[in-house]
């Protein structure tokens, strides 16, 4: 076992923005683990970007099969390729189908399975990470005991690296080997929700609602504060469970990670599993009607009130400095 | 038709860091002294999963088995199961299973369903609150080499199959499977129901079918992936309040202060 493994997760073609984190990642361990390549899977897949990583190799997986975020057909794709590229460690995306490959990879390969790793250190031939658990009330040290390791990089955690100026690596072209006993599940229907006029990744001011919002109409005064400072709306669970906001708003551990420069919860108490999606962000401006409310705990401004009062009058006095 | 949902006892999630302590060997969360354990999220939303499905079935020829493996079960917690409807409530109590090892873990959660006499459908959270690991149920199917479906916010049960609309990201997938399979719920699936209160009676004099670790046949081994050192992270920061006459004078003087610090621009930049 040597090297390492970067899965290129793709959607429609086009490899996720993860990947740039993955390779930060994976650029830690690669003077001791030694070269770096990278499997895209997918279906016509545009490599250009993933050939000026500085990896070795690109190994280009496609099959129609492999459009959707099919955890079966991914997974079969993947063990085959690795069973012959014997990678001492594979790094995966932190993805609904990034995560759920690596567990069942690592146990398919005989190796461990290293989540959320924040750091990664290789002495003594053990991987050891730190990840937080408890939904980011602590961080816990974890050895990985048997290789491969499988390693999802916590989102934020590695700084993304930066495509190099020469696209130096060699595209291999892999038939991907899906045997149809692999496929024990079937895809019905795929239903995406519309675009997010600015996505919440990349959103220097981010405002969200909470469950203290109580409906889904405050969310539209959400949408016109970031509207005119140019941000994007975002919320904690209870309103993507109760429906008043689509899933693809939530922050948090289950969420999005975001890290914006200034981040606006209303209505929000600050539960962990909520602000270790969003305690990375430079400034916290927290409004709660509880001055106790763990969130004013991380928040650099705060207004102790309700949002029904506050809100209002915040906007009116955008618009008038506007 | 049978269902088993597999339910953890954890501590509560929603215990302020500053209230959590950990083990004298820096390898545990113990949760607090003060607040109850709770049925793991995820997995009262497995049980409501199961509960809407007998309630559907045909004949009512479903059972519900609650299967859960831990250590000092609080009984009033854990038969809360039971109150909402399951017909049978198993706890395997063993200080083993206080671990943050999902392999083992899943060994003997599939030695568990065997010994139970096997399942058509086993129902799981999609990961567990304490260590947030959302491994033990594709363990699980990888080790029964079952269908694995997750991230549930539907569950329907029809023909031999069992069919989920699941949560991605930016939008939902609709996937299906034949029986037996593991399916994972999340919380987009809805709350537990709340129980009877007459059911909450009935369940007091009711006994959890006892398993031991033992009886299940399966060996501790080193794990490949063991925590070796936890420490809480708590994060202070100092808060500037921001205050008014009234609300609307506090949001305003808001809005001026992050203006003036350069934190926002009110056009858009
Ligand atoms: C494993 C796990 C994963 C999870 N993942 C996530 C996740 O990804 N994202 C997430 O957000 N949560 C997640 N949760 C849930 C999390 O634990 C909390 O339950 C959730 O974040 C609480 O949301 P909230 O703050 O909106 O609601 P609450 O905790 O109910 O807080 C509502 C707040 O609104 C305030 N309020 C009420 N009325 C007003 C008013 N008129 N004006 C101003 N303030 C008002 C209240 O004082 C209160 O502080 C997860 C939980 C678990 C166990
Ligand atoms: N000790 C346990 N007893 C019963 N079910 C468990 C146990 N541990 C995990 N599970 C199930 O597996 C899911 C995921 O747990 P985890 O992989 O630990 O995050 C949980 O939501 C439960 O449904």
């Amino acid at each position: 076992m040597a090297g390492i493994l970067i899965f290129a997760e793709t959607d429609a073609g086009a490899i996720l923005p993860n990947f740039w984190e993955q390779v930060a990642a994976a650029r830690t361990l690669a003077p001791q683990l030694g070269s770096v390549s990278v499997a895209a899977l997918g279906w016509q897949i545009k490599t250009d970007e993933a050939l000026r990583s500085g990896a070795e190799a690109v190994y280009v997986l496609e099959d129609e099969r492999l459009t959707e975020p099919w955890p079966d057909a991914h997974l079969s794709a993947l063990e085959s390729l690795c069973h012959e590229l014997h990678p001492a460690m594979i790094v995966m995306p932190r993805t609904t189908l990034g995560m759920e490959v690596a567990a069942r990879l690592a146990f398919r390969l005989g190796g461990a399975l290293a989540q959320d790793a924040m750091t990664l250190q290789l002495a003594d031939d053990a991987l050891t990470i730190t990840r937080p658990v408890a939904g980011g009330a602590a961080s816990a040290t974890v050895r990985l005991n048997r290789a491969p390791w499988i390693v999802v990089p916590r989102s934020g955690a590695f700084t993304p690296a930066e495509p190099g100026a020469e696209a130096s690596a060699k595209v291999v072209s892999v038939q991907p080997s899906i045997s149809d006993a692999a496929l024990k599940t079937r895809c019905v229907s795929r239903a995406r929700q519309e675009g997010e006029t600015i996505s919440l990744e990349r959103a220097r001011v981010i405002i969200s609602g909470g469950r203290g919002l109580d409906g889904p109409e405050p969310f539209q005064l959400l949408h016109r504060i970031a509207d005119a400072i140019g941000g994007a709306v975002g919320a904690s669970r209870p309103p993507c469970d109760s429906g008043w906001v689509p899933t693809s708003y939530q922050i948090g551990l289950t969420g999005k990670m975001v890290s914006p420069e200034v981040y606006i919860a209303v209505g929000i108490s600050g539960a962990t599993q909520h602000t270790t999606g969003c305690s990375s962000a430079r400034t916290i401006v927290a409004i709660n009607t509880d001055k106790d409310a763990p969130i004013f705990r991380m928040a650099t401004y705060g207004v102790v009130g309700d949002w029904k009062e506050v809100l209002p009058a915040f906007h009116a006095a955008l618009a008038d400095r506007g | 038709m049978r269902i088993i949902v597999c339910i953890k006892q954890v501590f509560d999630p929603l215990t302020p860091v500053n209230a959590l302590t950990i083990d004298s060997d820096r390898k545990k969360i113990l949760g607090s002294a003060y607040t109850p354990p709770v049925i793991n999220g995820y997995d009262e939303q497995a049980l409501e999963a199961a509960l809407r499905i007998k309630e559907n079935w045909p004949g009512g020829e479903c059972e519900i088995v609650a299967l859960s493996l831990g250590e000092r079960f609080k009984l009033d917690v854990m038969k809360k199961a039971l109150a909402v409807g399951a017909d049978e409530l198993v706890l395997v109590d063993d200080a083993a299973f206080d671990t943050a090892d999902s392999v083992f873990i899943a060994r003997a959660l599939a030695a568990a369903i065997h010994r139970l006499g096997g399942a058509d459908l086993v129902l799981c959270g999609r990961q567990a609150s304490d260590w947030d690991n959302a491994q033990a149920p594709l363990l699980l199917g990888e080790m029964l080499g079952w269908p694995c479906l997750t991230l549930a916010r539907r569950v329907e049960v029809r023909n031999g199959r069992v069919e989920v609309e699941r949560v991605l990201s930016d939008g939902s997938q609709v996937m299906e499977s034949n029986l037996p399979a593991v399916v994972t719920v999340t919380s987009e699936l809805g709350e537990l129901r709340f129980p009877p209160a007459r059911a909450r009676l009935q369940v007091a004099r009711r006994r959890p079918k006892e398993m031991t670790l033992k009886e299940l046949n399966v060996e501790i081994g080193s794990p490949a992936a063991e925590v070796i050192d936890v420490s809480l992270l708590k994060v202070e920061r100092e808060c500037q309040y921001i205050g008014g006459a009234n609300g609307a004078e506090a949001g305003r003087r808001l809005a001026e202060t992050l203006i003036d610090a350069g934190l926002i621009s009110p056009n858009g930049g």
